[in-house]
């Protein structure tokens, strides 16, 4: 028999092997709370005493390096990067002899991970530590990514460079609840754990679908009995968070998944009294940037990460105009990244003392087009409706021009959103405008069957 | 093989001409009289590797077995020791191996006075040496050059198999590793995408 089919149970000791008697403690005051929602699942942070080591010199370092590069001259640790990918990793060994030109590189897609991810995986990785990630299949390519306990706690140094730059440090350590983490799904992986290099202050990943709690208003109690120094979601389970009776003093909300408009990013401070970090994060390269309004767009923050701007060609566009964003480098020791395109659209400015990421896009673009026959980027229309405090919505051309807008968690203002799409497409403009309640499925935004749509 | 090397013709042509001396019996026991160490040593001089000088007993032939194998060493001394390759200083690691390793593989497949009478076993030992030491005929690309040696070199041949062997066995245990149950459970992430 292979003894590597075998799969023993994971025991507490496996999920989190440092732990003590007062994260203990934590851990059962999380999981036994009178008000507890029921757990799914179990996971933990699977941290050794070396690796919690690893993990905070690589928040040292994330903290003070600089991250930046001359426009089209690619930073100077990329070449012993792209080397050592094809030294060692089996889908980059094709890449030997490497052209004189970055630019000469091919390019991957989410495609070329999709197909099989363990060719992007470097022989010096360890087997027994991986991990997986999964993510959505919108693009009709769902991923299994490979990655290791160390990135995944590594994901915290880059949210402490962002929450640094408004000037908060985190402070929640041992008997506090350090993050919680919201989804708003019918099947949700839920389950408790503890953070080792924030001394062992909580972590509780919860899903706000009633379903999985003894009594809906429980969610309540249990997230004030917790008291998170942070809050973690996207706009659809932070929109369910808004409709709670709950009182919470968090010191910030992260949001994810999913673009986060202005209008809910307002409701939410001014709910909650904190700022709202609306990270560009992905699971292929963990959080990329976080938004900024005064910046203009989304800061990069990572000093290991090479953005580039490309064309449809895999050309790289001139400084300042749209394209869509490839990455190289990365700290996913189990998945470095070569002009791996990310299917996501932004322009690049680096003319300020962070590189930014401007006008953001989660998706290729879509063209729309005005009763009067001119063509609108998709990027018009979130202008529009950045004001609304939307969750999730999805708008839809028909190939006769007519246009479907479709809006997850109604927020009663139906008639502005009408009022503002007519004075954008003209008021002849047929529009349907459908409310579906709350949905646990990320949307694509933009989709189109009019010819010419795609640009 | 991202370096153009020299001419193939110029190096077949060395091999064919090898001196008496390299085809002389290497010391093994009491029995040979070339002390195979000293010319691997002096070759590593020539062509300014560093290293290597204590890892060269293995060189020193013990008994008949080992004549065979040193007697290919010597040819591939013979081979490196042309003026192209003077200086180029190649990672002596590389280059013992070609002698020790290589120079077995070989050995077991012929003789070395049919490797160095038939022309295709000429061009095997020169598009091995090339190719170990990271050069191309001169003319040729790296993929034409890959290609008449896999097709020439059964070594070069057993080696291809086995490396994609290793390759389809690592990236198995790569797969089925991310599909257990504890990959599955993942591990502490402060945000979800």
């Amino acid at each position: 028999m292979d003894t590597r089919m075998i799969d023993p149970e994971q025991t507490d000791e496996d999920r989190y092997p440092t732990l003590s008697v007062e994260g203990r403690r934590m851990l059962e005051f999380l999981r036994e709370h009178p008000h507890a929602p029921i757990f799914r699942n179990e996971s933990g942070n699977r941290l050794s005493a070396g690796d919690i080591e690893r993990v905070r010199a690589f928040e040292q370092e994330t903290r003070t390096a600089q991250v930046g590069w001359k426009p089209g001259v690619p930073p100077e640790w990329i070449w012993s990067f792209v080397e050592k990918c094809v030294a060692e990793v089996p889908w980059y060994r094709r890449y030997d002899p490497l052209p004189a030109a970055f630019e000469d590189l091919p390019v991957i897609s989410r495609a070329d991970l999709s197909r099989d991810v363990a060719q992007f995986v470097p022989d010096t990785v360890s087997v027994e530590r991986l991990v997986n990630y999964r993510t959505s299949g919108t693009t009709g390519h769902p991923l299994l990514l490979a990655s290791d306990p160390v990135v995944s706690a590594s994901y915290l140094a880059f949210h402490k460079r962002a929450l640094r730059r408004l000037g908060i440090e985190l402070q929640y350590g041992r008997g506090l609840v350090g993050v919680v983490l919201l989804g708003w799904q019918r099947k949700c992986f839920t389950y408790v754990s503890v953070t080792p290099t924030m001394d062992e202050s909580g972590l509780a990943k919860l899903n706000l679908h009633p379903d999985d709690w003894r009594a809906p208003e429980d969610r309540a109690s249990y997230l004030e009995a917790l008291a998170p120094e942070v809050i973690a979601g996207d706009p659809l389970s932070f929109s369910v968070l808004l409709d709670l009776n709950v009182g919470l003093q968090p010191r910030a909300l992260f949001s994810t998944s999913m673009a986060l408009l202005p209008g809910l990013r307002e409701r939410l401070e001014s709910r909650f009294g904190c700022p709202v970090l609306d990270f560009y994060s992905m699971n292929e390269a963990g959080p990329i940037a976080v938004a900024d309004p005064s910046a203009g767009g989304h800061v990069l923050l990572q000093h290991r990460l090479y953005v580039e701007i490309l064309d449809p060609e895999g050309k790289p566009v001139r400084p300042g105009e749209r394209g869509e964003v490839t990455l190289t480098g990365g700290f996913n020791f189990c998945l470095p990244l070569v002009r791996y395109r990310t299917g996501d659209q932004a322009s690049l400015d680096l003319s300020g003392r962070e590189p930014v990421l401007v006008g953001l896009q989660g998706r290729p673009p879509v063209r729309f087009r005005t009763k009067a026959g001119e063509w609108l980027n998709n990027i018009e229309v979130t202008h529009v409706l950045g004001k609304f405090a939307i969750a999730q919505y999805a708008l839809y051309q028909a190939a006769d021009g007519a246009l479907q807008m479709k809006i997850c968690g109604p927020r009663g203002d139906i008639t502005e959103i009408r009022k503002a799409l007519l004075a954008l497409f003209g008021p002849e403009q047929a529009l349907e405008i459908v409310t579906t309640g709350w949905v646990d499925e990320k949307w694509i935004q933009y989709t189109s069957d009019l010819p010419g749509a795609q640009p | 093989m991202d370096r153009e090397g020299p001419p193939l013709e110029s190096l077949t042509r060395r091999l064919a001409e090898t001196p008496e001396d390299f085809l002389a019996e290497p010391k093994c026991g009491k029995a040979g009289r070339i002390i195979v160490p000293a010319v691997v040593g002096d070759l590593l001089d020539l062509l300014g590797s560093d290293g290597g000088r204590e890892n060269l007993g293995r060189f020193a032939g013990k008994d008949a077995a080992d004549q065979r194998r040193l007697s290919v060493t010597l040819l591939f001394c013979w081979l490196l020791a042309d003026a192209s390759f003077r200086g180029t200083n190649p990672s002596s690691e590389i280059v013992l191996t070609l002698l020790d390793a290589t120079a077995a593989e070989l050995a077991g497949q012929a003789a070395p006075a049919k490797l160095l009478r038939d022309p295709d076993r000429r061009e095997e030992m020169v598009r091995l040496a090339l190719a170990r030491l990271g050069y191309r005929p001169a003319g040729e690309t790296a993929a034409q050059a890959q290609d008449r040696l896999s097709s020439i070199s059964s070594s070069e041949r057993a080696r291809v198999v086995q490396a994609a062997r290793a390759a389809e066995e690592r990236a198995r245990a790569v797969r089925e590793a991310l599909a257990r149950k504890a990959a599955e459970e993942s591990a502490d992430k402060w945000t979800r995408e």
